[in-house]
C-alpha cells in the first residue's frame, strides 16, 4: 500500500517536473531531431558550443538581477549593450589595442550604462506592473538616441579620427567598425586546446566570477532588499525597505553587466555592426535564458548554462537541418527566428496565466476566511 | 563618520577606474611599425640597403626583406623592441643588431627606414609618420543600414 | 486689484490644466509639426506638395491606426499585436492576386479572403489575451512577433504559383516584394481624387476610412459597443451588469485583427506593393504612437484620436526628411521618428492614473 502511494506520489512528482521544465524539455527534443539532420559532427558542435558559451554567457548572467528584484525579463539590457558599443567605438578610435583596450572600454562604459540604467529604472519605477513592455520600448527609445550620437554627433561634436570608422562625409560611424586589434584577445590568452575543442579559460574565468559575484550579491543586504521586493513591494516598504531605489539599483547593476557582456561579447566576434550588434541582442538573450527554464519571476544561474547550450545547439542545427528538409537553407533560418519568438511568448503567457491563478486562489481563500468569520 | 567614511570608499573606486583607465591608455595604444628596405639620402648623400634583412619582434619573425621592399608589424605601447638579422652582400655574413625604439604616442603608423638606422642616423631622419593614401574608391558614400531586424548570428 | 489677481491665476491655472489634460509630449509634437510647416516655404519646400503628400500617408495608414480603437475600449490595451492582422491581410492579397482577380475586384476580393483568417486569428487571440488579463501588451507584441516569423516559413512553403508573385528562377517561394500594378494600386485613390493646383486629395481612400471609421462610431453606439466600454473603463462594473467580460474582449480583438487586416491592404493600394516577410515586423509601433500622439491613452480612445493622432504622426514623417534636408542637409527623419513614436508610448505607459488597473 504504501510502496504503491510511493509510486504515485513518485509519478505525480515526475508529472509536475515535466511540466515545470516544458520548456528545455521542448528544446532537448528538437535538438534531438535536428542534430542527426544537420550532419554535424560532434567536435564541431561542440567547439561551436564552447564559442559560444563563452561569448554569450555574461550577457545573459545580466538579466539575473532585475528578475530577482521581481522587475521580470530586462528588455533594457540593450541599454548597456549600447553603452558598451559607444565605449568600444571611442577606444578602437583611439587605437588602445588588446587587453588594455577592452578594459578601458569597460571603464568608458561603465558612466555610460550608469545613467541609461539610472533612466531606465526611473522610468521603470512610473510604470509598475507593466516593466516588461515598457523596459522594451525604453530599448527602442533609447535606440534612437543611440542612433542620434551614433549617426550625427561622432565625428561632428564627439572626435572621432580614423576614416576608417568615420563615414566618408564626415560624420557617423560606418556600419561595421573593425575590431581586429583586439578580436578574441581574452578568449585566446591562456586559452587550451583539448582533443581539438579551443576553451578560452580566461573568458570562462570571468564568467566563473562574475557567477560567484552573484551568489555573494543574493546574501547581501542589497540582494536581501531586492528579494524582499521582488516577493512583495508593499511589504518590503513595511519593512523599510527603499522599494524605488533597490529597484533602480537592480536595473543599473543588470545594465552594466549587460554593458561589460557585449564588450566580451563583441571582443569575440571581431568587429562591431554598428547599428543592428545590440537590436537583437536582448531578444535572443531573453530566449536563451527561457530556453534554460527560467521564467519571468524566477531564474536560476544553472538556468542560464542550460539555456545558453540547448538556445545555441538550436541555432547551430537548425538552418542545416531546415536545408536537408526543404532544399532551403532560410527555412531554417526563419524557423530558429520563430521558435526564439514563441520560446518567449510561451513563457510569457505560462507566467501570467500562474499568476492569474494564484491570484484567484487567493481570492478564494479570503472568500472563505470570511465566510467562516461572518459564521 | 560612517558616512563620511563610504563617501571616502566611493571617491576612492573612482579615483582608481580613472587611474586603471589612464594606465590603459598609456599601455595599450597600438601602433603600425612599416620597416622599410630602401635607399636614403642624407645629406647628399645616397646609402644604398643592404641585401635582405629579418626583422624579428618579440622573437617572431615578421618580415623577411630585400632592397626596396617594405614589412609591417604592430606593437602595442610605446617602447618597441626588435631584432634585425642583416645581410650587406649576397651571400654575405648575416650580423644581428637589437634595436630599442620609442614611438611617438600620437602617431598611428610609423615608417622607419632601416639604412637609416643602421648607419645611426638622428631619429628625425630614420623615422617618419606613415600617412594613408585615400583611394578613390573610398569617398563612396555607404548606405547606412539602420533596420532594427537582422537575421544575423550569434 | 485682488480680483484681478484671481482670475490672472485661475487663468495660469487653467493653462496648466488645459497643458497637463493635452499632454506636455503632445503639445511638443503638435508644435514641432507647426514649425515645420510654418518654415517648409522658406526654405524652400512646396508647401502644397507637403500637404499632399501628409494627407496621402495619412490616407494610407489610418485604418491601421483604427484598428487600435476596439482593443483600447475594451480595455485590452494596445495592440501590439497588430502584426497578426497584418499577416492576415498579407494573406487575402496573396490569395487574391493567385486566384487570378484584377483590378478594383481584387482589392474586394483581398478583403473578402482575409477575412476569415483574421476572424479566426482574432478568435484564437482574443482567447489568449482572455487567460493573461493584465499582461496583454507584452504579450501581444510576442504573439505578433511569433505570427510574422512563423509566416516567414510559409511564404516559403506554400503552394504560390502566379509569376506575378514568386521567385523567377525557383519558380517557388514568394517574393519579399509583389507590385500591385494590374491589381488593386491605387484603386481607392485615383478614385474620386481632387485635385486643386498642387493639392491631390486622396479622395476614395479618405472616404473608405471616413466610412470605417463611421461604422466604428456607429458601433460603439450601440448596446454592444457601449459594453465594450464599459468592460474597458469599468470591469467590476461591467461584471455586475451582466455583461459577459470574455465574450465581449474576444469580439473587440477580433474587430481589431480584421481592421488590422483591411488597413494593410489600404496601405498597400496607396504604396503599391505588398511586402512579405519581416516587413510587417514594426508596423504596430507607428500604429500605436499615431493614436497615442492623438491623444488616446492606454484604457481610453476615440475616432478623433485616430484622426488627429494619424495626421499629426504622418505629418511628422513627411515633413522632417524633407524640411531638414533643406535646412541643414541632414537627414534625421528616421531617428526622429524612432525618438518621437516610442517616447510617446513610453509617456503614455508611465502615466500614474493608468498604471493602476
Amino acid at each position: 500500500m504504501s510502496t504503491k502511494n510511493q509510486t504515485a506520489s513518485f509519478g505525480a512528482k515526475l508529472g509536475r517536473l515535466a511540466r515545470d521544465n516544458s520548456v528545455p524539455i521542448m528544446f532537448i527534443l528538437i535538438c534531438a531531431v535536428c542534430i542527426p539532420l544537420a550532419g554535424f559532427s560532434g567536435g564541431y558542435l561542440l567547439n561551436e558550443i564552447i564559442t559560444r558559451m563563452g561569448r554569450n554567457t555574461f550577457l545573459i548572467l545580466s538579466l539575473l538581477i532585475p528578475i530577482m528584484a521581481g522587475m521580470g525579463l530586462n528588455f533594457g539590457m540593450t541599454l548597456g549593450a549600447m553603452a558598451g558599443e559607444i565605449a568600444l567605438i571611442l577606444t578602437a578610435d583611439w587605437q588602445i589595442w588588446g587587453i588594455p583596450g577592452v578594459v578601458l572600454s569597460m571603464i568608458l562604459s561603465i558612466p555610460l550604462s550608469v545613467g541609461l540604467g539610472l533612466l531606465c529604472g526611473k522610468i521603470l519605477n512610473m510604470a509598475k506592473g507593466r516593466e516588461m513592455v515598457t523596459s522594451y520600448i525604453v530599448s527602442y527609445f533609447i535606440n534612437g538616441v543611440y542612433q542620434l550620437v551614433v549617426l550625427y554627433m561622432m565625428g561632428s561634436i564627439i572626435p572621432i579620427a580614423h576614416s576608417s570608422i568615420k563615414l566618408p562625409r564626415g560624420y557617423g560611424i560606418r556600419n561595421t567598425v573593425s575590431l581586429l586589434n583586439m578580436r578574441q584577445c581574452i578568449d585566446n590568452l591562456w586559452a587550451i586546446r583539448v582533443g581539438g575543442v579551443k576553451i578560452p579559460v580566461l573568458t570562462f574565468l570571468i564568467i566563473a566570477l562574475l557567477c560567484l559575484v552573484i551568489l555573494w550579491f543574493r546574501k547581501t543586504k542589497l540582494g536581501q532588499d531586492m528579494r524582499a521586493v521582488g516577493q512583495d513591494m508593499n511589504v518590503a516598504r513595511d519593512a523599510g525597505v527603499d522599494v524605488e531605489r533597490t529597484r533602480i539599483i537592480s536595473i543599473v547593476i543588470s545594465t552594466v553587466l549587460a554593458g561589460f557582456g557585449m564588450i566580451l561579447y563583441l571582443q569575440n566576434m571581431g568587429n562591431i555592426s554598428t547599428y543592428s550588434s545590440h537590436s537583437q541582442i536582448g531578444m535572443f538573450c531573453i530566449a536563451a535564458l527561457l530556453v534554460g527554464g527560467a521564467s519571468v519571476d524566477k531564474a536560476s544561474i544553472g538556468n542560464v548554462f542550460l539555456g545558453v547550450s540547448l538556445f545555441h545547439l538550436m541555432f547551430i542545427v537548425a538552418p542545416a537541418a531546415g536545408a536537408k528538409i526543404t532544399g532551403d537553407s532560410m527555412i531554417g533560418e526563419y524557423f530558429r527566428v520563430f521558435v526564439s519568438y514563441g520560446v518567449i511568448t510561451v513563457a510569457l503567457v505560462m507566467y501570467e496565466t500562474k499568476k492569474r491563478r494564484a491570484k484567484a486562489s487567493l481570492g478564494r481563500q479570503l472568500e472563505l476566511e470570511q465566510k467562516g468569520a461572518d459564521k | 563618520m560612517n558616512k563620511s567614511r563610504k563617501w571616502l570608499f566611493r571617491a576612492g573606486a573612482l579615483l582608481l577606474l580613472i587611474l586603471v583607465a589612464l594606465l590603459m591608455l598609456w599601455i595599450g595604444r597600438g601602433h603600425t611599425v612599416y620597416f622599410d628596405n630602401k635607399t636614403i639620402e642624407h645629406q647628399g648623400v645616397e646609402y644604398k640597403p643592404p641585401y635582405k634583412v629579418v626583422v624579428r619582434v618579440n622573437g617572431e619573425q615578421v618580415a623577411k626583406l630585400n632592397a626596396r621592399e617594405r614589412g609591417m608589424a604592430t606593437w602595442i605601447g610605446q617602447n618597441f623592441k626588435m631584432e634585425l638579422e642583416v645581410t650587406w652582400e649576397k651571400k654575405g655574413e648575416a650580423v644581428v643588431r637589437s634595436f630599442t625604439q620609442k614611438l611617438p604616442y600620437n602617431m598611428d603608423g610609423i615608417v622607419l627606414n632601416l639604412p637609416a638606422l643602421l648607419n645611426d642616423f638622428p631619429e628625425e631622419v630614420y623615422l617618419s609618420e606613415f600617412v594613408p593614401v585615400a583611394t578613390e574608391a573610398e569617398e563612396v558614400e555607404e548606405e547606412i543600414i539602420t533596420s532594427e531586424f537582422e537575421l544575423s548570428d550569434l | 486689484m485682488s480680483e484681478n489677481v484671481w482670475t490672472s491665476k485661475s487663468l495660469s491655472d487653467r493653462l496648466r490644466g488645459a497643458v497637463a489634460s493635452f499632454g506636455l509630449p503632445r503639445l511638443i509634437i503638435a508644435g514641432f509639426l507647426l514649425l515645420l510647416f510654418i518654415m517648409a516655404p522658406f526654405v524652400g519646400v512646396n508647401f502644397f506638395t507637403q500637404i499632399t503628400n501628409t494627407l496621402n500617408r495619412f490616407s494610407w495608414n489610418a485604418v491601421m491606426v483604427l484598428a487600435m480603437v476596439p482593443m483600447v475600449h475594451s480595455g485590452c490595451g494596445l495592440n501590439f499585436g497588430l502584426p497578426l492582422g497584418i499577416v492576415s491581410g498579407l494573406l487575402g492579397a496573396t490569395m487574391s492576386i493567385e486566384f487570378g482577380f484584377t483590378g478594383a475586384m481584387s482589392f474586394v476580393m483581398a478583403i473578402v479572403l482575409a477575412t476569415p483568417f483574421a476572424v479566426v486569428l482574432g478568435l484564437g487571440y482574443g482567447w489568449l489575451l482572455n487567460r493573461i488579463k493584465g499582461g496583454e501588451m507584452m504579450i501581444a507584441t510576442y504573439v505578433g512577433f511569433s505570427a510574422v516569423a512563423f509566416m516567414c516559413i510559409l511564404w516559403l512553403l506554400l503552394p504560390f504559383k502566379s509569376p506575378n508573385m514568386v521567385w523567377g528562377l525557383a519558380g517557388k517561394g514568394l517574393r519579399t516584394t509583389i507590385s500591385l500594378e494590374g491589381y488593386y494600386d491605387k484603386v481607392l485613390a485615383n478614385f474620386l481624387q481632387v485635385r486643386i493646383g498642387d493639392l491631390v486629395i486622396p479622395g476614395g481612400t479618405i472616404l473608405f476610412f471616413a466610412l470605417l471609421a463611421f461604422a466604428m462610431w456607429a458601433f460603439l453606439h450601440t448596446k454592444t459597443g457601449t459594453a465594450m466600454t464599459a468592460v474597458g473603463s469599468n470591469p467590476t462594473f461591467a461584471r455586475a451588469s451582466g455583461i459577459n467580460i470574455d465574450k465581449i474582449r474576444i469580439l473587440s480583438v477580433v474587430m481589431s485583427t480584421w481592421l488590422a487586416a483591411v488597413g494593410i491592404l489600404v496601405y498597400q493600394q496607396g504604396f503599391g506593393f505588398v511586402q512579405l516577410y519581416m516587413a510587417p515586423f514594426y508596423m504596430a509601433l507607428p500604429a500605436v504612437s499615431a493614436i497615442l500622439i492623438g491623444g488616446a491613452t492606454v484604457n481610453k480612445a476615440s475616432i478623433t484620436n485616430v484622426v488627429i493622432g494619424t495626421f499629426l504622426f504622418q505629418g511628422i514623417v513627411t515633413m522632417t526628411p524633407t524640411v531638414m534636408n533643406s535646412m541643414i542637409h541632414m537627414d534625421m527623419s528616421e531617428v526622429i521618428r524612432i525618438i518621437v513614436s516610442n517616447g510617446m508610448i513610453l509617456y503614455a505607459l508611465t502615466r500614474k492614473s493608468e498604471a493602476i488597473r
